[in-house]
């Protein structure tokens, strides 16, 4: 655990002095944050339609409607809706965000020399790997949750009376807190498993960014109103990843050559 | 302290080092030479504990090198790779901390900066890596590389690059290091340095060429040509050592003389010189350099 620690700290330096590095996540929040408000609260202010004569839009949005919705408006009740599906754009924060940094980790060292030196150390495949996934995972983690925090800020700020209430729900949470973070972990151990594997930071990259295509049929389907997943469904698929993710962890030190990786990189 | 068994590696077709056997014992330094593409790295690789020997194995302090062993060995290694491999946006002392931590120091920051004080560079504990020159780059590896007190050292081109101060420091280390005894491999490019600190040389060119004392190795290729030098002009005594070679001459200040046998030959040529009158200043077996014994030894090959 100390290892990791170390590990990770070395990760947070590295990145504080690189913040450029972060910038891509900073931009991806802003847009997460900008376009809902945008769809939910400004067209409708500027055209003055209500969002509520849309009866698609009111159909859609008493599919999975909480207790909490029943007393809002029909226009409150969409903005609750359509929040929530917005929501999952933050989902993908994590993982476009530090899927540069994962898939360059393993390559990242290997091209500064700095691999042999520290595989030269007690660290295991293991706590590297983990190390590498949580170094990359937590800071754009962190900016996407403070993104969030200003995505209910604003909701409480600019949406109708209610809705901030009726966001805060279990369902918001799983998200958030469980789903999110979960498919990040997946798709940066995919990334760095690959990174492990090739000696191009790219081909890694395009690899780990296929965890995205799952999530975003999610995101469509929650839209279309074609699907839409109970909580007790979301907590099984947040469960599920952060399983899938050990198993990954575990592959990835298998399949972890330190041999290879020093010995026929260049 | 470090056992080498026959030990082999192969790269698919191409056999990287053939049934290396030697041993580093306490409080020795031993030097490992070879040309480019010998094995020295691969040797080192596989001492570390980062690749596997093929077959064959290894030991360090009795404990056979494996799968199960290998982290719990590292920590008893230091090992300075060729590149000194530091983050570049982390500080000298962020740097060092990270690897502290690593190797579980309990006392971080009280053996980081003794190790800065050891390589005199505590006041460049907050200057990123990046801005380091290539000597104090080298020396920061140097004290990542001590900083877990290590009694086994492996050095893979500790002074390469490094100007005449710095690598008379780094030398100095590694005696008081053999003094505190360690066991130090050192591989080296440099003949002199070699010649210098190791106790014993390892000539490697896939295979172990040879390994003694740099004393004996130079003996190997022993000329048999003895120099004498005296008080006046040495053709003075050209006679007494044509009694021993006929073709004795007189090359600059000293007189020049070969035979196949120094030891019967060197007392009968002083006694004779002595009996003539001759004040002796030096009389010496032309030794060669190191340097012509290991391309003797490689060029053999």
């Amino acid at each position: 655990m100390t290892r990791v620690r170390a590990l990770i700290g070395k990760e947070l330096l590295d990145l504080r002095r690189n913040r450029a590095a972060l910038a891509p996540v900073v931009i991806v929040v802003v847009m997460s944050l900008v376009l809902p408000f945008l769809i939910v609260i400004g067209i409708p202010l500027l055209t003055g339609e209500s969002l509520g004569r849309e009866p698609d839009l009111v159909k859609v949005s008493d599919v999975g409607a909480s207790a909490a919705s029943a007393s809002l408006t029909p226009e409150g009740r969409i903005q609750v809706f359509l929040f929530q599906q917005f929501l999952l754009l933050f989902l993908l924060t994590p993982v476009t965000g530090a899927m540069a940094l994962a898939a360059h980790s393993v390559v990242g060292e290997k091209q500064g020399r700095t691999l042999e030196p520290l595989l030269a150390t007690p660290i295991t495949a293991v706590e590297l790997l983990v190390a590498k996934v949580l170094g990359a995972l937590l800071p754009t983690l962190t900016i996407s949750l403070a993104g969030i925090l200003f995505y209910f800020a604003g909701i409480v700020a600019l949406a109708a009376p209610g809705v901030a209430w009726a966001m805060a729900s279990g369902r918001s949470a799983l998200l958030v807190l469980l789903v999110g973070p979960g498919a990040a972990l997946v798709s940066l151990q995919s990334a760095l498993l690959i990174s492990s594997r090739v000696n191009d930071a790219r081909a890694a990259q395009q690899f780990g960014v296929l965890i995205i295509i799952p999530l975003t049929v999610l995101l469509v389907a929650q839209f279309l109103g074609s699907m839409w997943l109970s909580n007790a469904a979301l907590a099984l698929i947040g469960a599920g990843l952060f399983g899938i993710w050990i198993v990954l962890t575990l592959v990835s030190a298998a399949l972890f050559e330190r041999e290879a990786i020093l010995t026929r990189w260049r | 302290m470090i056992t080498a068994a026959n030990v082999t590696r192969r790269f698919g077709a191409r056999v990287a080092v053939d049934r290396l056997s030697f041993e580093v014992g306490r409080s020795e330094i031993v030097a490992l030479l070879g040309p480019n593409g010998a094995g020295k790295t691969t040797t080192m690789r596989m001492l570390a504990g980062l690749i596997a020997p093929s077959a064959g194995w290894i030991a360090i302090d009795g404990v056979a090198m494996t799968r199960a062993t290998g982290a719990a060995l590292r920590s008893r290694i230091g090992f300075l790779t060729e590149s000194p491999g530091l983050w570049d946006r982390l500080t000298v002392y962020e740097n060092l901390r990270v690897y502290a931590e690593l190797f579980g120091l309990s006392s971080a920051d009280r053996e980081i900066r003794a190790v800065l004080e050891l390589f005199d560079i505590t006041d460049r504990a907050a200057e990123r890596a990046a801005e380091l020159s290539k000597g104090t780059k080298q020396k920061v590896a140097l004290a990542r590389t001590l900083l877990h007190h290590p009694k086994v050292l492996l050095l893979d081109e500790p002074t390469s690059g490094l100007d005449p101060e710095i690598t008379r420091g780094v030398r100095r280390l590694l005696e008081e290091r053999r003094a505190a005894g360690c066991a130090v491999l050192v591989s080296t490019h440099n003949l002199d340095e070699a010649e210098r600190i190791a106790d014993r040389v390892a000539v490697l060119h896939t295979r172990l060429v040879a390994l003694d004392s740099p004393a004996a190795l130079r003996r190997r290729l022993t000329t048999g040509r003895l120099i004498v030098r005296v008080v006046g002009d040495p053709a003075t005594y050209l006679g007494e050592a044509r009694l021993i070679d006929a073709a004795a001459a007189v090359d600059g200040e000293a007189l020049t003389l070969s035979t196949a046998d120094l030891a019967r030959d060197t007392p009968r040529l002083v006694a004779s010189l002595v009996a003539a009158g001759a004040q002796l200043l030096e009389v010496r077996p032309e030794m060669p350099a190191l340097e012509d014994v290991y391309l003797h030894l490689v060029e053999d090959l």
